[in-house]
């Protein structure tokens, strides 16, 4: 296809290189960077990476990425040329054939410790091309908790072992001392080592067919090629850009809270300006680090911007092209730029989705037509202890996350039970599989009726996973999280899906809400918890759902029948479940959305500790609390939250009430 | 007499009709119009058109996509599914992903069951087997009444762990038969007894949807055939890459989900063997896209990993196939960044080509072909006419971009176009640990043999193979298979505390069943094989690979050093201190169907009356005066030197400059890239 409309503005080809070698040297770098993911796919050891949080790159002599991986965790994007760079200002002028580098520091642009990148410099002639890099979530990494998730931890000393760059093997000889100092701290040394092997091996994987390409090629075509491949994803990317009109866009989107100050959500400021060929990010106004893990560090911010972007942009390969277009500012101290030795493990639920949904949500003013609203939040709960099953005393850990609802679309509902934006080729894991390898049987893992945000596109539905542990001692549960304040919100008129947060021992006696973060809280056989993960914002206004649509779903219990009332005005009669009979009244439903739509106004100025009342009361539940009223509570203590509650309000102004008629 | 083998492909397009006659050897092939709506009449008019009568034939088997239609389509039975409570929703959240991860618009497929039809019972069975909580009797025959009055055709039972003990699903199974007798009911411990809840209730869902399906279908055909005259089993090929009849389709329709797929690679398969190689690569260029398999030591690779639709897996072994979007269709383009791509999408069969004078306006891989002369103006014996003025026109519109002449831009189409189907090779290849330089590239499809010669070239393989008939070879595939089953359990357990006589009592029970597979069929104990696996992995681990281990099993020492090699071979690394852990049981049961034997011929005739004609043929920067031949009038044993054009009426060879070719006794063109 020859689109002569742009053919006028369209760049020339660099002529160092025709385009066939281009075209052909640009996939192969595509087919040697996902030849090394398929590998470390096959052979690693930690459960996570094989269920895919990992990625995989190649870089230039310089440290910048020439092709990343194409089913690469989002998570990742924009950082493996940061740390190939931390390598290069480290070891310059130290760096020999049959080197490998290890590196997991969040401050020199790293996500959080269990990101752990091998980097295998590649030399021809003697001369340092490139670096192939593996980067894989390790299990565990030490520290006090399990999978070293300390929710509380304010800086990193006591969270797990920090890796600078660090020589693993030197000229070719495996540092057995160096490794052994590193995995002696983390728990299942043996299966760290295996990853770590899993990832060599793989670089290697990399390296012989970069050779075999410089072999056929020359040396003098690949460096070209190198360049070319960053240059031509700078072209195309700037291209799309230009075509946009320029302008500034903002939003802010919020980390529940500070735990250190209480009552207030944390909020993350995003500026989007765009200038002709470029798009800048100013994060300038987000709050200062908070005293839990939430924060992210510099690399993680970057890659949650450079993400959210390439979210409307599919079809830009991802390279260090893409980043001289996207620029991105970030505040000195800031919950999006903490400092060393602040914590920053739990940015993927903390600050990382903020940044990428707010981003999402600038883009759907600028791209209507692939708007999105903002969809759940990652979470994962980690249960660690003694597996006493069959008279044995074994270590254990479960450390499960879950699918979730994403934000409704311009044209259609969001997606139902789908892996978190952190990374949507994220696999959840099989219970079965879970089952065998820990004393956690599981009870429930079902979609949450009622639990996508209504809207005229609803939003995708949340899912809820319940357990029961069975044989066990010394074991305690930890759970990260985010959005049980800051909740999963509508755009364009649409409204919130629900909070977040786990039970322990739900509907028994000793009952617990145990929030959206928590650690190390002890638990013994026989306890049982449930956890629900929220369904996406809605799109559009509720009223304005097509009543046969809330029909449908009434019919899949995506949404119930009182539900499709309150949230939709659509009055549904249920002539004969079992045959899928339900009849709409269409009268009473034109009397009920004018109902809603004369009185919802004032339901979002209702004075929230009234809102409390009618709550403790049980004359509202919680989804009336926060969709009709949009008000914040503690669901510990069923008090409201009236800082957090006026902030939510106020977006829920711009983002919901704005749009409707 | 019966005479006759037939084998017939249903493709999406076509069905292509393969006869064989065993008294004379002789081969003769036919392509008719499939009939999606109504799928076994194409297969009639196919026979019709190939003038047989059914008591002449001996053997039908054949490939279909009916499976595939139905899943893609969801023109599906009204189907329920039963699972434990708690859990309905599993085939719906799946493993949560996307295929494509970045474009938030392009959505996984719906799940085959909607969630008003997905039903859950009070019961439960843990890890280990134990009964947790046994069935309600009462419960069960309240759902079943339910389900009657729902009007529920088929019903896919498939509980938590019910692959360590299936008692609850028989029961359930069994009350099911008796309330609902006209139902189709499978279970997931009989389907598919291997842990992960999703991948086994996804296998089991499929079964149970395609079982109504594919049953009739048959049964129609059946009785079709019956009217024309033939009487005996009609084989139906499974993704497996082996035959079953209708005994065993129901119990095991999913592995039809992608029937006609695996005849190309069987094709490629014995092909390569006839003429003398092990090791081959199947490439199967189409239109639209290109299927590539591969063999190594006389086997084709297998995979677990395979699905119709995304997110749904199928958990039976699937002949590995990897298909990419590039074939004679493929659009050339140039994007924002001034890149010049090729594909994935393509002019399909409306408009085609520009140079198929049906609208066509933007360069195709054949038209690119045609610019250069490597195709020449008349396809199909002169039955049609390419434009080609319009190829140049289209071509020349990618050239302006680059400067480049309408040649040079053509030959630049066709190099990216290469290159993207020599990535696809080095997927099978090359990241399996195998090297191309090892192999042979069994050439098939209207568009294999024109770029065939290239590919081989840029990946270094010495030999191309050109079958006689490359345009419908994959219908020849169907009549190279035996019957085939696959028998799996899940079974982990550390090989250091496992003995030899715990693994045989296992693999008993699995050949056990394996044989009486292939006695439903008719399979008599001599033609039969039965051929074990063990899967295994180093301790923690995820993935397995599979061992083959004798039967009995001689010597736990044995496997365990072939997986440390095959662990070398596929990954470069193995570690003989670490321990490893079994995981699974596979057994392997094959019903051996007598094959054709294929003709050999002797040299009739001269090489040179076979030049119908020369043309100006585009080669490595000029115009060569090139000869044209016509293939069927090639004496077998006849040498060609390069440049050459071979013409026929199914498809065009290339023989670039510099290569040779011969022609075998059983007509097939070795071509030799002289590297």
């Amino acid at each position: 296809m020859v689109n002569n409309s742009t053919e006028l503005t369209k760049p020339k080809f660099d002529e160092r290189l025709d385009p066939v070698t281009f075209e052909v040297l640009k996939n192969g770098f595509i087919n040697l960077v996902d030849q090394m993911a398929e590998q470390i796919l096959r052979t690693c050891y930690s459960f996570v990476i094989y269920n895919r949080d990992f990625s995989c790159a190649m870089c230039d002599a310089e440290g910048n990425t020439i092709m990343q991986g194409t089913q690469d965790i989002s998570v990742h994007v924009g950082t493996l040329h940061l740390t190939a760079k931390a390598v290069l200002e480290d070891f310059k002028g130290d760096i020999h054939p049959g080197d490998v580098f290890l590196v997991n520091d969040p401050y020199r642009g790293g996500t959080h410790f269990n990101d752990t990148r091998v980097l295998l410099p590649v030399f021809y002639n003697g001369q340092l091309i490139s670096f192939m890099q593996t980067n894989g979530h390790w299990a565990d990494m030490g520290g006090s908790t399990p999978g070293s998730f300390d929710v509380n931890a304010k800086d990193h000393f006591g969270e797990g072992v920090r890796i600078p760059p660090v020589r693993i093997y030197s000229k070719g000889e495996y540092l057995e001392d160096v490794v052994s100092l590193i995995v002696s701290n983390m728990r299942i040394p043996e299966e760290r080592v295996g990853d770590l092997r899993a990832q060599v091996e793989a670089a290697k994987t990399g390296e012989r067919q970069l050779i075999d390409l410089v072999e056929k090629y020359g040396l003098e075509t690949m460096l070209v090629a190198f360049d070319e491949v960053q240059r031509y994803v700078e072209r195309l990317a700037k291209a799309k850009v230009k075509s946009l009109p320029n302008g500034t866009w903002e939003t802010v989107d919020y980390i529940d809270m500070d735990p250190e100050i209480g009552d207030g959500l944390i909020p993350i400021k995003v500026k989007m300006t765009i200038t002709d060929e470029e798009i800048l990010y100013d994060l300038n106004g987000s709050h200062p680090y908070i005293g839990c893990f939430l924060n992210s560090g510099f690399g993680a911010s970057l890659s949650a911007a450079y993400a959210g972007t390439k979210t409307f942009f599919p079809e830009i390969p991802l390279n260090s092209g893409f980043y001289e277009v996207v620029k991105v500012e970030l505040p000195e101290n800031s919950v999006v730029n903490a400092p060393e030795p602040i914590a920053v493990t739990g940015f993927c639920s903390g600050a990382y989705e903020k940044i990428m949904n707010a981003c999402f949500e600038l883009w759907s003013t600028i791209m209507p037509e692939r708007a999105i609203a903002c969809s759940f939040n990652l979470e994962y709960l980690l249960i660690g202890g003694n597996d006493s099953r069959h008279g044995q005393d074994n270590y254990f850990m479960w450390y499960d996350w879950m699918a979730g609802g994403h934000g409704g679309r311009s044209d259609r509902d969001g997606v139902n039970a789908l892996s978190p934006v952190f990374g949507v080729g994220l696999s959840v894991q099989p219970c079965e599989g879970q089952e065998r390898l820990s004393p956690v049987l599981t009870t429930k893992h079902e979609i949450i009726t009622d639990s996508g945000g209504p809207g005229k596109y609803r939003g995708g539905c949340g899912v809820e996973k319940g357990g029961t542990l069975t044989e066990l001692n010394n074991t305690v549960m930890s759970y990260c999280c985010d959005r049980s304040r800051s909740v999963t919100w509508g755009i364009k008129g649409g409204l919130p899906s629900y909070p977040h947060g786990a039970w322990l021992n739900p509907g028994k006696e000793n009952e617990e809400f145990l929030g959206a973060i928590f650690s190390n809280v002890k638990v013994k056989s026989g306890d049982s918890f449930i956890r629900p993960s929220a369904g996406g914002g809605g799109l559009g206004d509720p009223l304005e759902r097509n009543p046969e649509a809330v029909l449908e779903d009434v019919m899949d219990e995506y949404v119930s029948v009182e539900r499709a009332e309150k949230d939709y005005g659509v009055i549904i009669e249920e002539v004969d479940k079992n045959l899928d009979q339900f009849e709409i009244d269409y009268e009473a439903t034109e009397l009920s959305r004018e109902f809603i739509r004369n009185n919802r106004k004032q339901w979002l100025e209702e004075e929230p500790k009234y809102v409390e009342q009618l709550f403790n009361k049980g004359e509202i539940d919680k989804l009336d609390v926060i969709r009709r009223y949009g008000v914040v509570m503690n669901y510990k203590t069923n008090k409201v939250l009236l800082e957090s509650t006026k902030q939510f309000r106020d977006t829920m102004q711009k983002r919901s009430f704005a749009y409707w008629s | 007499m019966k005479q006759y083998r037939l084998a017939v492909d249903v493709g999406g397009t076509f069905t292509d009709v393969f006869l064989f006659n065993e008294q004379t050897g002789e081969i003769s092939v036919t392509k008719t119009a499939s009939t999606p709506s109504n799928p076994e009449q194409g297969i009639l008019d196919g026979i019709a058109k190939a003038e047989i009568n059914g008591e002449d034939i001996k053997v039908f088997s054949h490939g279909t996509t009916v499976g595939t239609n139905a899943l893609i389509e969801r023109k599906l039975p009204k189907t329920a599914l039963i699972t434990t409570k708690g859990f309905r929703d599993v085939t719906e959240i799946r493993r949560g992903t996307k295929r494509e991860l970045w474009d938030a618009y392009d959505d996984v497929a719906k799940p085959y069951i909607q969630r008003r039809d997905r039903f859950e019972v009070d019961e439960r069975i843990d890890y280990s087997g134990n009964i947790l909580n046994g069935v309600n009797e009462q419960e069960v025959r309240e759902l079943a009444n339910i389900l009657r009055r729902r009007g529920t055709e088929s019903v896919a039972v498939c509980l938590m762990n019910a692959y360590v003990n299936g008692v609850n699903e028989a029961k359930i199974k069994e009350i099911l038969e008796e309330e609902l007798p006209e139902a189709y009911i499978c279970i997931s411990s009989e389907v598919l007894p291997e842990i992960f809840e999703h991948e086994r209730m996804s296998t089991t869902i499929i079964n149970a949807v395609l079982g109504p399906t594919i049953t009739k279908y048959i049964n129609v055909l059946e009785s079709e055939m019956e009217g024309h005259g033939y009487k005996d089993d009609i084989l139906v090929l499974h993704s497996g890459g082996g035959v079953m009849t209708s005994e065993t389709v129901p119990r095991y329709a999913a592995r039809l989900a992608s029937s006609g797929i695996a005849a190309g690679a069987i094709a490629s398969k014995h092909i390569a063997k006839l003429c003398g190689f092990d090791n081959a690569i199947g490439l199967d260029m189409g239109g639209t896209s290109t299927d590539i398999s591969l063999m190594h030591d006389g086997d084709l690779r297998i995979t677990k990993d395979w699905y119709i639709e995304y997110g749904y897996p199928i958990g039976f072994p699937s002949i590995e196939i990897i298909t990419i979007g590039a074939g004679g269709g493929s659009l050339a383009w140039i994007d924002e960044g001034g890149s010049l791509r090729n594909g994935p999408r393509s002019a399909g069969a409306v408009p085609g080509p520009a140079c198929y004078q049906r609208g066509g306006t933007e360069p195709t891989n054949s038209d690119a072909n045609l610019v250069l002369g490597r195709l020449g103006t008349e396809l199909l014996d002169g039955k049609m006419i390419l434009d080609k003025e319009k190829a140049d026109d289209v071509v020349d519109k990618v050239g302006q971009h680059f400067g480049y002449t309408k040649e040079e831009s053509a030959d630049a189409i066709l190099q990216v176009a290469n290159a993207n189907m020599c990535d696809a090779l080095r997927l099978i290849s090359v990241r399996r640990g195998y090297d191309p330089r090892d192999f042979a590239l069994v050439t098939m499809g209207g568009a294999g043999p024109v770029q065939g010669a290239y590919v081989a070239k840029e990946m270094g393989i010495p030999t191309v193979i050109v079958p006689p008939h490359p345009g419908v070879a994959a219908a020849m595939g169907c009549l190279l298979v035996d019957v085939r089953h696959d028998i799996s359990k899940t079974f982990v357990r550390n090989v250091e505390s496992v003995t030899i006589e715990e693994l045989e009592e296992a693999f008993i029970s699995m050949d056990t069943e394996a044989r009486d597979l292939l006695e439903e069929e008719g399979v008599s104990e001599v033609d039969s094989t039965l051929m074990r696996y063990i899967e295994m992995r180093y301790m923690g681990q995820w993935r397995s690979l599979a061992v083959s281990v004798g039967r009995p099993i001689q010597s736990l020492e044995a496997t365990i050093k072939s997986f440390h090699e095959e662990h070398e071979r596929e990954f470069a690394f193995s570690d003989e201190n670490q321990s490893i852990e079994i995981y699974g049981l596979r057994v392997t049961a094959i019903g051996t169907v007598p094959k054709p034997a294929f003709q050999t011929f002797e040299p009739i005739g001269n090489i040179t009356d076979a030049i119908k004609q020369t043309r100006n043929v585009y080669f490595d920067g000029e115009y060569v005066e090139t000869p044209v031949y016509d293939r069927a009038k090639i004496p077998v044993l006849s040498e060609i030197e390069g440049p050459a054009i071979v013409d026929q009426l199914d498809t065009t060879t290339v023989i670039p400059p510099a290569f040779s070719a011969k022609v075998d006794v059983y007509k097939n063109l070795i071509i030799n890239t002289n590297n």
